[in-house]
């Protein structure tokens, strides 16, 4: 054994030893949770810049520019796609190593993103199908992804005991309940600024806790 | 003297990966590698450690192959999370006593 493992080896007092388990398991915290801030500032990102894109198609909706629909339809899309990759990955680095118990419910839980978005968006394309006015189908898509993702951080909070994805996940509820009131197309900004924010928000507030834990 | 504190994870180095294998939920093993990456320390420390938590039973291993490549898994066993709980609460309750 070379002089530093004997000195790694060697006992601290009580208050040395209890400052040693705190220190490493803290240490835990922060490597484990280092990818949290970057996934929801991806989220948030996607949904600032793919909403106001959607409000910018559509009369009544961005005073300064007009986007065509399609295009925006199509950024939108490809926005949430790069955050769903984004997200797979990064998720699969918070947990990397740890095998066991915990696989079902977390292959369940990334499992049911996609599951539910194709759900919430048969109903979409039912509506279409079933006669629904394209303004009306720009109120319910927005809102049926944003109560999907509100949805699924709830059951996020359950399953990992986080409260902070239950305090986004409620706020996303609200958000998205409340968006079709403003109006279409002001429906989209109201996910943009406030859907966007609160992850904005959470990321910036995720970074900082995890700095505070150094 | 150790105060009644157990000697198995009475050693810095143990007693951090003991730490480490406490955050890991019961029913979940971690890999040798992610371990390692946790604490910063070097294979052969590690194995050492490991090795010493193994033999009072505190640690159980699971080895496996991920393809061809062989992969050691870890957790801690009923009695070494047992243990881990009575060491830190035996040190609270000495600090306790002396402040």
């Amino acid at each position: 054994m070379s002089d530093n493992e004997a000195l790694e080896d060697a006992p601290l007092d009580p208050a040395g030893m209890l400052a040693l388990v705190e220190a490493q398991q803290r240490t835990v915290d922060r490597t484990m949770l280092a990818p949290v801030p970057w996934l929801y500032g991806i989220w948030g990102t996607a949904w600032l810049v793919g909403f106001l894109l959607l409000w910018s198609a559509w009369d009544g909706g961005n005073p300064w520019f007009r986007v065509p629909g399609v295009a925006a339809g199509i950024a939108f899309a490809a926005l949430i796609a790069l955050s769903i990759v984004a997200s797979a990955v990064l998720g699969s680095r918070i947990n990397r190593g740890v095998r066991g118990g915990s696989d079902f419910p977390g292959l369940v839980y990334g499992v049911s993103w996609s599951v539910c978005s194709v759900a919430f968006f048969g109903v979409g394309a039912g509506l279409a199908v079933n006669g629904a006015d394209p303004a009306l189908l720009s109120v319910y898509f927005p809102s049926a992804y944003g109560l999907m993702a509100g949805t699924l951080y709830l059951a996020g909070a359950a399953l990992f005991s986080s409260r902070s994805q239950l305090v986004i996940g409620i706020i996303v509820l609200g958000v998205s309940a409340g968006a079709p009131f403003a109006g279409q197309p002001g429906n989209n900004l109201v996910m943009a600024v406030a859907g966007g924010g609160t992850f904005l928000v959470a990321a910036v507030v995720a970074a900082i806790r995890l700095r505070s834990t150094r | 003297m150790t105060d009644g504190l157990d000697p198995v994870i009475h050693a810095a180095a143990r007693l951090r990966i003991t730490a480490t294998l406490a955050t890991i939920p019961v029913g979940d093993r971690i890999s040798f590698p992610r371990l390692q990456e946790l604490l910063e320390m070097t294979a052969g420390n590690l194995s050492t450690h490991l090795r010493k938590l193994e033999d009072a039973e505190y640690v159980g291993v699971t080895k496996t192959h991920h393809g061809r490549t062989p992969i050691t898994y870890l957790e801690l066993s009923t009695a070494g999370r047992r243990a881990f709980e009575d060491y830190t609460d035996t040190l609270r309750s000495l600090l306790g006593g002396t402040s």
